[in-house]
């Protein structure tokens, strides 16, 4: 990109702050003190959550079950359930998450369903324990109502057809949105424009500004995205290290990590130590995702 | 007798984007070029069928950070001297280009429009709200309103801030317009369960939702998306028909791209002398597009190969597409009627900004649109969802779908690796804004009261949901993240000073004169 580029607007920041009276915009805090824990809906598949353990919260953890403690996701579907009280759930199943991080994205097994999750621990023996719960969420519909109305009745045939009229073939394909047309226009005219001159780049002052990567095409579409598995095993009394960060053991010396993986290149450096720190040993893997679109 | 109803709705927003801490500012073009472009253009066109007797109908939502833009006298003025620049600009081009056509006419094209703009600028004292007020009050337009700053509702953490986007909305409205708003462009059409009540408790009578907010709503709907539903708690919701939403906006059958059309890429602000165009430039004097073009669409080719626009083959096209635009519809429209038994509504629901502005001739097809559905057909006839609702009060209950008119159709433009970040700050302060209220009211004295109305403030230009979008999409991404940081970092620093009582009286007139988005705003809206 030439220096010249108006891709964003970054005029502001070249400009001169006038610094006596502009309250300086400082990063936002890590963490506000709080033990909770939140669930977002982000369609009828997935799930964003994001969680905070205070550190008094984190302190009696470790005066009533020591160190030696795993961290859990507990996804409950509470799909008609009044007073979830954490035994009446439909059903659940667990993520091993650490520490580290404080948030996560869930991929639901089933539609149409409510969920709720807790953030507890695995205590050594086995037991689990609520450190908070979350809200309950209503997951957003996928797919046509089994359910017809007897007032407003309609035949199968006729609903598919009709179904078929409002243009049941296009949800979800694309928001139209202005941009996101300009977009694929300006990409096209870059990759077939010869003169560089009159080119430094689309976007002057859009309103609203199309996605990074369209995957989604016109009547025929595919998608596709990848997230990653490390696991593995150690001296069940080893540190594990991922990204420098301590990894927790499950009780036999095995762990499991996943995470998400997008275009480039990422390193995934693993070290475990041993118990009395007199040996370690690391393997680096390289990994790199390249995406091609290709359609014919 | 017609057969059935189309019913055209024009989304007008644009984030409150107002720097008055500088002199220049890049992103305030967003709204100076939507004047020019999008926003005074469709004001003509709307006047001109009241002129010509043209039985029109426009369903437009103004939304609250828009209506407070177009009502600051900041960004008035410095409107009033972006155009003035631009005319300066486009006189000068008429002369440099006086006999090279095809060059002029596009050149005097672009004079008489910037000029024409400025005369209905000038004729509403700068204040174009006055202008909507009009129209509204003819009956053939219906201004509806939006979420206070564009919220996107269905990621707050509680219905209590959920209520504060409306109600700021409802009064706003009330006091620009000098009554209750009927309807609703909920913020991304992103609903979710409980909405409609919030909705219902406002006076609010109708929303629109994407396709398959009704398709996969429960029960089955009866007519799809042509007819409105309503909502368990008695609010109306219409959904987007997707056939006129391709029409327009595919990229392969779409219209703006056809090669006739103007080329929004190859603009003056590249093209001529730097010398020259550096006047019409921002201050830092990088090239930027100005807002005048020569060349059209052309066909699939590099900028270096487009030719030269025809302000007259450009018009010839517009007319073919709104007749094209029209003859499917009546062809829809007969078609629906056949298997229904009662008369359908198609609702077609778009972006105002693309007519104008991404579109150059958008404004000159609805002109054409309308005035040949009003004298060359009968088939269908334009109505506002009021109409409709009066026409037929009686429509099936049902629950929809939680949805949003986004990429994918759900909330993951706003939710995913790139913006995921905001929820725990913004949900931190929409529970310290409820803490605060509930702390300090009723009694509570003048100083505590601006502070907790600034709060309101602050968090409300946070909860924007174009900060999150922006920064989905790439382009403009500091700027977005810069907003979401500094509301934030404003409201917990006010809030602290409340907490530890020790109020900065400067500080919080300096929050109030640069971020004074609803002057009247009362921190009430959160009780």
């Amino acid at each position: 990109m030439d220096k010249n580029s108006p891709t964003s607007g970054t005029i502001t920041s070249k400009m001169e702050q006038r610094k006596e009276v502009v309250p300086q915009i400082t990063d936002l805090p890590v963490s506000y003190g709080d033990t909770k824990i939140v669930l977002l809906p982000r369609d009828p598949w997935w799930c964003f959550t994001y969680w905070e353990i205070g550190e008094q919260t984190k302190q009696e953890i470790k005066n009533l079950y020591g160190e030696n403690v795993r961290t859990i996701l507990r996804v409950y579907d509470v799909t008609n359930v009044e007073n979830f009280d954490g035994k009446n759930a439909n059903k659940y199943f667990d993520i091993a998450i650490n520490l580290q991080t404080n948030n996560w994205y869930i991929n639901l097994p089933e539609t149409n369903r409510s969920w709720c999750v807790d953030l507890g621990i695995i205590t050594a023996e086995g037991k689990f324990v609520t450190v908070v719960r979350s809200n309950t969420v209503i997951m957003p519909r996928f797919g046509v109502s089994p359910l017809t109305d007897s007032q407003w009745a309609v035949l199968q045939r006729e609903f598919e057809r009709l179904l078929e009229l409002s243009g049941i073939q296009m949800i979800g394909k694309g928001s139209f949105d202005i941009a996101k047309l300009m977009k694929e226009r300006w990409e096209e005219l870059l990759a077939i424009s010869q003169v560089s001159g009159f080119v430094s780049s689309g976007f002057v002052s859009s309103f609203r500004q199309p996605e990074k990567q369209q995957i989604v095409a016109k009547e025929f579409y595919l998608k596709a995205d990848t997230e990653l598995i490390v696991y593995g095993e150690t001296l069940p009394n080893a540190k594990l290290y991922i990204f420098n960060e301590v990894y927790n053991l499950l009780p036999d010396g095995k762990f499991s990590v996943r995470m998400n993986l997008p275009d480039g290149v990422k390193e995934i450096p693993i070290k475990a130590v041993s118990a009395d720190e007199s040996m370690q040993q690391q393997i680096v893997f390289t990994i790199t995702r390249k995406s091609e679109k290709n359609s014919v | 007798m017609p057969q059935g109803y189309w019913c055209l709705v024009l989304h007008n927003h644009l984030p409150y984007v107002r720097h008055p801490e500088y002199e220049d500012f890049l992103e305030e073009d967003w709204f100076y070029e939507a004047m020019t472009e999008t926003y005074i253009p469709l004001i003509y066109i709307m006047e001109n069928f009241l002129k010509d007797n043209v039985d029109f109908r426009i369903t437009m939502s103004l939304t609250p950070p828009l209506c407070n833009m177009m009502e600051d006298k900041l960004l008035q003025d410095r409107y009033y001297t972006k155009l003035s620049k631009l005319i300066e600009l486009a006189e000068k081009e008429t002369w440099r280009l006086h006999n090279q056509e095809p060059f002029f006419s596009t050149a005097k094209m672009y004079e008489q429009k910037f000029k024409l703009c400025m005369q209905i600028y000038e004729k509403y004292h700068r204040n174009i709200l006055t202008a909507y007020r009009n129209l509204l009050n003819t009956g053939k337009v219906e201004i509806i309103t939006c979420n206070g700053t564009h919220g996107f509702l269905p990621l707050m953490s509680s219905d209590r801030v959920r209520k504060a986007q409306i109600r700021i909305a409802v009064k706003d409205y009330e006091i620009k317009f000098g009554k209750p708003p009927r309807g609703i462009w909920l913020a991304e059409c992103a609903y979710s369960y409980g909405i409609d009540k919030i909705l219902k408790e406002n006076g609010i009578q109708y929303f629109f939702i994407e396709a398959h907010g009704i398709l996969y709503g429960e029960p089955r709907p009866r007519y799809g998306v042509f007819a409105p539903i309503y909502t368990p708690n008695g609010v109306a919701v219409f959904a987007r028909d997707m056939e006129t939403a391709h029409q327009v906006w595919s990229a392969d059958v779409g219209y703006p791209g056809d090669p006739d059309y103007r080329e929004f890429y190859r603009d003056v602000g590249y093209d001529l002398e730097y010398e020259y165009i550096k006047p019409y430039l921002h201050k830092d004097g990088v090239r930027r597009n100005v807002g005048i073009k020569y060349y059209r669409v052309t066909g699939k080719v590099g900028l270096d190969k487009k030719e030269p626009y025809n302000p007259k083959w450009a018009q010839q096209k517009a007319a073919i597409h709104a007749g094209n635009f029209m003859f499917n519809r009546e062809h829809q429209i007969r078609y629906l009627r056949n298997i229904f038994d009662r008369e359908p509504i198609v609702v077609s629901m778009y972006d105002a900004e693309l007519f104008g502005h991404w579109w150059f001739e958008g404004p000159d097809f609805l002109n054409y649109l309308f005035r040949k559905i009003c004298f060359d057909q009968d088939v269908f006839k334009p109505i506002l969802p009021t109409e409709y609702l009066e026409k037929y009060p009686k429509n099936q209950v049902l629950q929809p779908s939680a949805s949003s008119w986004g990429d994918k159709g759900y909330y993951e433009v706003w939710l995913n690796g790139s913006n995921d970040w905001i929820y725990r700050h913004l949900h931190k302060c929409e529970e310290l804004m409820c803490a605060a209220v509930d702390t300090y009211h009723p009694q509570i004295d003048e100083l505590k009261k601006r502070v907790l109305n600034q709060l309101a403030r602050e968090l409300l230009l946070a909860q924007s949901s174009d900060w999150a979008f922006i920064m989905t999409t790439g382009t403009m991404v500091e700027y977005a993240q810069k907003r979401t940081k500094e509301h934030i970092t404003n409201f917990l620093t006010l809030y602290h000073q409340l907490k530890e009582n020790r109020i900065d009286n400067n500080f919080l007139s300096w929050l109030e004169y640069k971020n004074n988005i609803f002057p009247h705003l009362e921190y009430t809206i959160y009780l």
